[in-house]
C-alpha cells in the first residue's frame, strides 16, 4: 500500500518535471596520524545525504596517497579482514557513516606520514553530485 | 450433543494449557559452553624480538597483567584503532601503570624492530611491540591460535587479514579472558580491570 503511493507519489512529481535531487553534506572528516615508514593510512567521515534522491559515492582522490580506495573492515569469526568497495550507496534522506573499524578512505601508498593536527583534502566523487572538495583533520593516534 | 461439544473445546483448552506449562518448564537446549574450549592453554612463555633489535622474553612482562593483540604495522583501521581504545581504557582502569599493552607483529617479513618500536610509540602511552623471525611468530601464534594470512591488494602490495581478539593475560601470564572488537566499552573496561593492577 505504502509502496504504491510512493510510486505514485515519484510518478506524480516526475510528470510535473519537478525532479527530487539528491543533496550531500560531508562532516567529521578526519585521519589517524600515521607513524615514519607506514605506508598506509586510514581517513573517516560521516556523509548524509539530505536530498530526496540516492546517490552513490564512486571514488576518492587525494594527492597525498598514490591509490586512495574505499575499504570496509569487517570481522568474521574473530578475524579482522579489509575489502575494497567499488561504491557506497547514499539513499536519499540516509547517513553513512565512515568510521574506524568499518568503512574507511585507506590511503593505500602514503607519500608522507600524517602529522597529527595538520589538514589536506580528499576530493569524493559522486554519481549525482559530482565532486566535493573537503578539508581532513589529522587527529593523534590515540585520539579515538 | 450442545453439551458434549463443550466438552470437547474445554478438553482442547486444557490439553493447549499442560502444552503450555510443558513448554515453559522444559529444560532449555544445551547451550554450547565456552568452558569446554581449552582455554587454559592459551599462552605460555615465548620470546620474540623487542623494538631495540634485543630478544624480548614474556617473562619481562610478569607482575603485572598484560593485554595483548595481534596485528601489522601497515594496518591503518582495525590495529590502531584497537591500540587506541586499549590505551584509552587503560587510562580509565587505573593509569598508563595498570597493565601492559602488547603489540605483537604477524607481518615478520616486513616489520623490523625499528617499524613496531616506532608504531607502538604512535599512541603516546607505553606500548611494547614485538616481531620477530616467520618461526618465531609463527611459533606464538599457535600459543595463541591466532590466524593471519596475506591478502593482496590491487597495487601488488599486501594487507593482512588476522584475529582481531585481544588476550587477557593475568600477572602471572596465565589467560584470563579475550575482548573483542564489538564487545560495548563498559564490558570492556570490566574486563580490563580485571588484569589492572
Ligand atoms: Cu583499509
Amino acid at each position: 500500500m505504502r509502496r504504491t503511493s510512493i510510486a505514485f507519489l515519484a510518478f506524480a512529481l516526475a510528470s510535473c518535471g519537478e525532479q527530487a535531487n539528491p543533496r550531500i553534506e560531508i562532516s567529521d572528516a578526519w585521519a589517524r596520524e600515521t607513524g615514519a615508514g607506514q605506508n598506509t593510512g586510514a581517513a573517516y567521515a560521516t556523509i548524509e545525504n539530505t536530498g530526496g534522491a540516492d546517490d552513490e559515492l564512486l571514488a576518492v582522490t587525494t594527492d597525498r596517497a598514490t591509490m586512495p580506495m574505499l575499504h570496509s573492515s569487517e570481522s568474521v569469526n574473530g578475524v579482522s579482514r579489509m575489502r575494497m568497495l567499488q561504491s557506497l550507496s547514499l539513499p536519499a534522506d540516509g547517513t553513512v557513516e565512515l568510521r574506524p573499524g568499518g568503512i574507511h578512505i585507506m590511503m593505500e601508498g602514503l607519500k608522507s606520514p600524517l602529522k597529527a593536527g595538520e589538514t589536506f583534502e580528499v576530493t569524493f566523487r559522486f554519481k549525482q553530485s559530482g565532486e566535493l572538495v573537503v578539508p581532513v583533520k589529522v587527529e593523534a593516534a590515540g585520539a579515538r | 450433543m450442545l453439551v458434549k461439544l463443550r466438552f470437547i473445546l474445554w478438553a482442547l483448552v486444557g490439553v493447549a494449557a499442560l502444552a503450555g506449562i510443558w513448554i515453559a518448564l522444559k529444560p532449555p537446549a544445551e547451550l554450547p559452553s565456552t568452558a569446554e574450549m581449552p582455554l587454559d592453554t592459551i599462552g605460555g612463555p615465548f620470546t620474540l624480538t623487542g623494538s631495540d633489535g634485543q630478544s624480548f622474553n614474556s617473562a619481562g612482562l610478569n607482575g603485572k597483567g598484560t593485554a595483548i593483540f595481534f596485528g601489522f604495522t601497515h594496518c591503518p583501521d582495525v590495529c590502531p584503532t584497537t591500540l587506541a581504545r586499549l590505551s584509552k581504557l587503560r587510562k580509565q582502569a587505573g593509569g598508563d601503570d595498570a597493565f601492559n599493552i602488547v603489540f605483537v607483529s604477524v607481518d615478520p617479513e616486513r616489520d623490523t624492530p625499528a617499524d613496531v618500536g616506532r608504531y607502538a610509540e604512535l599512541f603516546n602511552t607505553p606500548v611494547i611491540g614485538l616481531t620477530g623471525s616467520v618461526a618465531d611468530i609463527e611459533r606464538v601464534k599457535k600459543q595463541f591460535g591466532v590466524y593471519s594470512a596475506k591478502a593482496p591488494l590491487p597495487n601488488g602490495d599486501y594487507s593482512v587479514d588476522h584475529t582481531s581478539t585481544v588476550f587477557l593475560m593475568d600477572r602471572n601470564g596465565k589467560f584470563v579472558a579475550t575482548l573483542a572488537p564489538e564487545e560495548g566499552e563498559q564490558v570492556a573496561l570490566e574486563k580490563l580491570k580485571r588484569i589492572a593492577a
